[in-house]
């Protein structure tokens, strides 16, 4: 899951984008409002943490736009604007939360899976593909009862397997989801994930979840 | 509880006064009339009495003594009908009498008749006869000092009571019927006066805190009442003022402590939320300590400002020698901006003298010579010039930093104005360094300007009173 992390405070945006990717997200980061609603516009973002006092583009005027280009990811508001009309008038622009500082980190994230979690449809905590289980909250895999150890990026690239079964998903689209724009999309790093995840996935069960779609992508289902 | 209500008040203490005087009037205008009345009374019986008695002494009178009215008659033009006169021998035998006199006889007694044999004349009221008392006068005649005869001449006192009681009666109802009136009058003027006191009371009472933006309608007139209504609108505005700068003050307050707060709280929970490796809490604590550093230098300038706004920052004024104290910060500042490789230079007047507190002082030109290191970019310039003329001395920094744009120049010395707050926060600043210098210049009986040109650099310019001669 990638999250865009509009804040102009450098150290708060550091800490929260060192915490969430510690949480196996992909976290980009910018300090203005202007580059903040240009990533918002050409990237295709799971959630979006914006702050409302920014640099050259006011953090409400960027949820506005993104609201008026008809994009409908989720954007929690984290702001150290605490009262109740900047909290109404905040929700009423298009927010879908409000936190504001000084806040608790468990928190934040616990509004992340929460936003992400209704984003996706999912009414629980639990992401299930066949005997396959990942805890969200955990980060806990297990297949046929057995946990399965993985690193933070092949965890990332699990979730996004298992939020989106049956579907093919193209090398872009994991880069946009999984990876940062760090991402250098001409090299092979997805495909290598690919294989770890598989190695430990899928070797030694007969039914492989898995699936390689030739000239498109990968995909994650339950029939053979 | 009536008596605190200031309308009862002065039309009592009206009544009051007005009572007083119309009592004392009614007095006096009583006791003066009696006593004319009964002074002109005494005065006719007695030439009365004297005309007879010179009349029964005169060897060539016709008069007898039967004839005494018409002996008055003809002395006083009139027949006096109301007077009683009666004439006794000096044994006190009634010799005649008036003709109204004809049935009684006017009483005489013992001490009268003393006086009168000892020549002196007697003035007595009695009650002999009638409804009325009578005043009467007893004058002995006497010729080769012996007493002839004794003349009482009296009247009647009806007219006189007559009159008195009537004065008595009149002041008895129009002096209380007049308090009664004035009374009225005079609640109906403390009333009129007081109503538009009323009004302020109940727009006063309306406001507090939260509602000074209310204001009492004015009346046009320019009376006291008029004045009052204004002065209070006036202090009205005055503490909305101050309690908006308050609140805004205090709400910029906080605002600067949770960016810190927030900061050490993030970067903590971050921290503990697994295990890590030791480099890794070097770097959070190494974080951490600057944040905290930076609250301290908050609420040390907040504690500052808000002890100067309640005037307990006192100046310990001395003579300093500011020549010096620039000397001492130039070296200060050469250090701080070698590190960005900023040249400074100093232009320095030499022996210059100001009254003031020397800590204020240096703490004032560090600031502004640390500001402008920080919104110097690399290889930059920086300048401090101090001179002096008769009527003030200069102090300038001067920088080729990034400016400020003209917008923005009239806030810079409010608190917690900040052009950019991300570059000012990196840098360490409170929002409160310029306030606290211009408190500081202000204190000294000084001036703080600004002139900038956006991108080209500033130019803050202090100017204070020179040292007066005789000190």
């Amino acid at each position: 899951m990638r999250i865009l992390v509009v804040e102009d405070e450098k150290k708060v945006a550091s800490f929260i984008k060192k915490g969430l990717e510690e949480e196996h997200y992909a976290v980009d980061v910018t300090h203005d409002g202007e580059e903040g609603l240009a990533l918002a516009q050409t990237n295709e973002y799971d959630l979006v943490v914006l702050d409302i006092m920014l640099p050259k583009l006011d953090g409400m005027e960027v949820l506005r736009q993104i609201r008026s280009d008809g994009l409908d990811v989720p954007i929690l508001i984290l702001t150290a604007r605490d009262s109740l009309e900047d909290i109404v008038g905040g929700l009423d622009s298009g927010s879908d939360d409000y936190l504001t500082k000084p806040f608790s980190f468990a928190e934040l994230v616990a509004r992340v899976r929460a936003l992400l979690r209704r984003r996706m449809k999912e009414k629980t905590d639990l992401l299930e593909v066949g005997d396959l289980t990942l805890s969200l909250s955990t980060h806990r895999v297990k297949r046929g009862g057995r946990e399965i150890e993985l690193t933070a990026k092949e965890y990332g690239l699990l979730e996004y397997f298992m939020r989106n079964p049956n579907r093919i998903l193209t090398r872009t689209l994991i880069a946009e989801h999984v990876w940062d724009y760090h991402f250098d999309p001409s090299t092979n790093v997805i495909d290598v994930y690919v294989n770890y995840l598989r190695k430990k996935i899928d070797q030694g069960f007969e039914k492989k979840l898995i699936h390689t779609v030739r000239g498109s992508g990968y995909m994650m289902k339950d029939e053979p | 509880m009536i008596f605190r209500n200031i309308r009862f008040k002065l039309t009592l203490w009206y009544i009051i006064i007005l009572g007083l005087i119309l009592t004392s009037f009614s007095t006096f205008l009583y006791f003066t009339l009696s006593r004319s009345l009964y002074h002109g009374i005494d005065l006719k019986i007695k030439s009365i009495a004297e005309v007879i008695a010179s009349s029964s002494t005169n060897p060539y009178s016709h008069y007898s003594f039967s004839t005494i009215d018409r002996m008055l008659e003809d002395s006083f033009g009139l027949k006096p009908v109301t007077k009683f006169i009666q004439v006794l021998d000096e044994s006190g035998r009634v010799g005649s009498k008036s003709e109204n006199l004809q049935h009684f006889q006017l009483p005489i007694s013992l001490l009268t008749l003393k006086n009168a044999s000892q020549g002196k004349v007697t003035f007595e009221t009695t009650k002999a006869f009638g409804k009325y008392p009578l005043r009467m006068v007893t004058v002995p005649v006497i010729r080769r000092r012996r007493i002839i005869n004794i003349v009482q001449v009296a009247t009647s006192l009806e007219e006189v009571e007559e009159a008195l009681r009537t004065l008595w009666l009149i002041l008895w109802i129009t002096v209380p019927s007049a308090l009664v009136v004035a009374s009225l009058g005079g609640l109906f003027l403390a009333n009129k006066a007081l109503k538009p006191v009323d009004e302020i009371t109940k727009t006063a009472r309306l406001i507090t805190s939260k509602s000074l933006d209310q204001r009492i309608r004015l009346r046009k007139t320019k009376d006291e009442i008029g004045r009052l209504a204004e002065t209070f609108n006036d202090m009205i505005s005055r503490l909305d003022r101050s309690f908006k700068q308050i609140r805004q003050f205090s709400a910029n307050a906080s605002h600067e402590l949770r960016t810190p707060l927030t900061i050490l709280k993030g970067e903590i929970e971050v921290g503990l939320r697994k295990r890590r490796r030791l480099e890794e809490y070097r770097k959070i604590l190494t974080s951490n300590l600057e944040e905290v550093n930076h609250m301290g230098r908050i609420v040390d300038d907040l504690l500052f400002l808000s002890k100067a706004d309640m005037g307990e920052v006192h100046l310990q004024k001395k003579p300093v020698d500011l020549a010096q104290l620039v000397s001492e910060v130039y070296a200060q500042a050469k250090m701080i901006a070698m590190r960005k490789g900023i040249h400074v230079q100093m232009s320095n007047d030499g022996d210059v003298a100001v009254v003031g507190d020397r800590l204020r002082l240096r703490e004032l030109l560090l600031n502004l010579v640390d500001n402008a290191v920080k919104y110097t970019p690399e290889g930059g310039e920086m300048r401090i010039s101090l001179e002096r003329n008769d009527q003030q001395v200069t102090l300038r920094v001067m920088d080729t930093g990034i400016g400020i744009d003209p917008q923005d120049q009239p806030h810079i010395f409010d608190r917690f104005f900040r052009v950019d707050k991300a570059r000012s926060r990196e840098a360490g600043g409170s929002g409160l360094g310029l306030s606290i210098c211009k408190w500081i210049v202000e204190a000294h009986g000084g001036e703080i300007s600004v002139e900038s040109d956006l991108g080209k650099g500033s130019m803050f310019r202090v100017t204070l009173p020179p040292t007066p001669p005789h000190t």
